[in-house]
């Protein structure tokens, strides 16, 4: 069973393959060119509030040069890679045998539909996962570098890096083999698969991920040395304050002005100091040193560069909690309801 | 002996549109049974029920004594239109064979494949509708099976695949001593090699026995005519027709009709099952025969 398994799937593996090899080539041969320039620009073994200055010229750096493209192509290589399993390898593996018929001839032989479901699933699924394993191994590490210079724990990088991507094959793989035998047709049921698997990409990082994610909430002084943002809101008498949160490598997931009492810093704005006609993003001086003496804090929600790890199990044991619960269910359907 | 297949009030329905309905059936074990019908009787509905790739809406079907199951080793399936992987060679489709059937006899498999010209190398896509029914056929039958259930295995083929397609049933079936239901909406695809016949018609079991008792026991009779409730015991229309004056009666009856006034002729299996196809429009339900009583 093993062998047709392997025999009725090769050209497609062959053909993800041959696809993929070219990506991880891409990535093998910008390697140094990653590496050379977070050293060039002094990003590697930076201290401290060196770091923000490096990692600023790195990312320059890099927006110049075919990595900084192939970083992004890489995400979109994540996003897609679920998407095309699930309509290439897993909505025809049922739907064709039901399409051409001979699903009658291979359930007559001595195999139980059932086994012959696991055996394929199984196959499917640990292809999947090596594939995209494979992948994010060789991305992970080649935009680690990159990644400490950005945030490698917000939503779109996350579902790109670390074991995430392997749990999202072996999703999108059991969503187009169940699609196919429930549409028993390979193209609609392509369709749909590819609609379903963007629906959970979409689903799970505005859902599920900041359910798992246990943000922390820290109220720290508002630094305003920095760059800030200030400026009465369109159309009310109220007034905003926005600065940079300093969490390197965090996910902020929310940040708010507040006031020495804890509620949101709304103003009243001294106007004499603070001219609302000045550009929101160029405060004047006086203003800057009249709000130092309000005694403002900064609210900030956000995810720690080190929940990295951890929310990458938790995602990954709920993505792949679900890949058996829908394994189950095909089997059960291809006993009771495809008679 | 166990029947090869036993039904009782075999009912299948596909949503609102029934396929088979309360078919009531007996099969003896070691027989080659041809199921005839025109299109859409219910043939392939009551061939995939007993091998298990349909579950029955209601009623009971047994298989060799037991409800029948996809993926047994004692029941041999070739399904409609014969269906193989196009893109797998015949090769590949022994081996197939030989991976998922603890009980495959690769020479046989191997012997036929020769004996019926195939190319090992061939994919089974590119082979002709006569190759691939011989393939399917070979495919089911080294599986060594004691049931061998044929879905419409000749209607795609020409007339000389056809005679080669049965040729080889016959040389299975009386080498190896199987059972075997084989359906066909042409009597002349059955007539040759099979000694039991059901004929089925909208969904319905008309007729199923021994087809020499089939061909003892049926008669036209023509005569002047009368009310056919005139007929007697032991006598069953199956078909009429009537003109002003005369009157043509297909009937089954056990006794010998001795009625000078009819003349009787003798018929063919054809005739009998067009006799049933024709007559199952007009027939009473009451009317229906079984052959084994």
């Amino acid at each position: 069973m093993i062998w047709l398994a392997w025999r009725q799937f090769r050209i497609q593996l062959l053909a993800a393959a041959a696809v993929l090899l070219v990506f991880l080539a891409a990535l093998a041969l910008t390697w140094t060119q990653v590496t050379g320039l977070a050293r060039d620009t002094g990003f590697t073994g930076c201290q401290a509030d060196a770091c923000d200055n490096a990692a600023d010229a790195f990312t320059g750096a890099l927006s110049n040069v075919t990595a900084g493209w192939l970083y992004y192509v890489g995400m979109a290589v994540m996003f897609v890679l679920p998407i095309l399993l699930g309509i290439f390898w897993g909505a025809p593996l049922v739907a064709r045998e039901l399409e051409t018929g001979t699903y009658r001839m291979i359930f007559s032989q001595s195999v139980s539909r059932r086994r012959w479901l696991l055996v394929k699933l199984a196959v499917g699924v640990v292809a999947a996962a090596m594939s995209a394993g494979l992948v994010t191994l060789v991305l992970t590490g080649w935009a680690a570098p990159i990644d400490r210079a950005e945030s490698r724990i917000s939503p779109v990088t996350f579902a790109t890096r670390g074991v995430v991507p392997i749990a999202y094959a072996a999703l999108a793989f059991v969503i187009g083999v169940i699609a196919g035998m429930v549409l028993r047709r390979t193209v609609a049921a392509m369709a749909v698969t590819m609609l379903a698997v963007v629906a959970v990409q979409v689903a799970v990082p505005l859902v599920l991920v900041p359910a798992l994610a246990q943000p922390v909430t820290s109220v720290t002084a508002l630094n305003l040395d920095k760059r800030f943002l200030i400026g009465p809101a369109p159309s009310t008498d109220k007034w905003t304050l926005d600065a940079q949160a300093q969490i390197p490598g965090a996910w902020i997931v929310s940040m708010t002005t507040v006031t020495s009492t804890g509620a949101e810093f709304t103003g009243p704005v001294d106007t004499t100091k603070c001219d609302p006609a000045r550009p929101i993003g160029d405060p004047s001086d006086e203003c800057r040193e009249w709000l130092k003496m309000q005694n403002l804090n900064q609210k900030v929600t956000y995810v720690p560069a080190s929940s990295f790890w951890p929310l990458q199990w938790r995602e990954f044991g709920a993505l792949i909690a679900l890949t058996i619960g829908l394994s189950w269910l095909s089997v059960w359907w291809i006993r009771r309801r495809l008679t | 002996m166990t029947d090869a297949l036993s039904a009782e009030g075999l009912t299948k329905k596909y949503g609102g549109r029934t396929a088979l309905s309360d078919c009531t059936l007996s099969v003896p074990a070691g027989r080659v049974v041809g199921l005839v019908g025109p299109n859409g009787a219910g043939k392939s509905t009551l061939l995939q029920l007993a091998c298990g790739l349909l579950d029955p809406t209601a009623g009971r079907i047994e298989v060799l004594g037991t409800t029948p199951m996809s993926g047994t080793r004692q029941v041999g399936f070739v399904a409609q239109d014969t269906p193989v992987y196009a893109a797998l060679t015949v090769a590949e489709h022994l081996r197939i064979g030989a991976r998922l059937n603890p009980s495959w006899d690769a020479a046989l498999a191997e012997r036929r494949i020769a004996q019926v010209g195939l190319d090992p190398s061939q994919k089974a896509g590119k082979l002709s509708g006569g190759q691939r029914a011989q393939l399917a056929l070979t495919v089911a039958a080294a599986k060594r099976p004691d049931l061998l259930l044929l879905d419409e295995p000749v209607a795609a083929l020409d007339p000389l695949a056809r005679r080669g397609f049965l040729q080889g049933l016959m040389e299975l079936t009386a080498e190896q001593g199987i059972s075997v239901i084989m359906s066909s909406h042409l009597v002349a695809d059955l007539e040759r090699v099979c000694d039991y016949l059901i004929v089925l018609v909208a969904s319905r079991v008309r007729v199923a026995g021994d087809v020499d008792e089939l061909l003892a026991t049926h008669h036209r009779l023509v005569g002047p005519r009368r009310d056919p409730a005139e007929l007697g015991a032991g006598r069953a229309m199956v078909e009429q027709s009537h003109t002003d004056v005369q009157s043509t009666l297909v009937v089954r009856s056990t006794a010998p009709i001795d009625d000078p006034s009819w003349r009787v002729d003798r018929l063919n299996l054809e005739d009998i099952v067009l006799a049933y196809m024709s007559g199952a429009a007009t027939a009473a339900p009451q009317r229906v025969l079984e052959g084994r009583r």
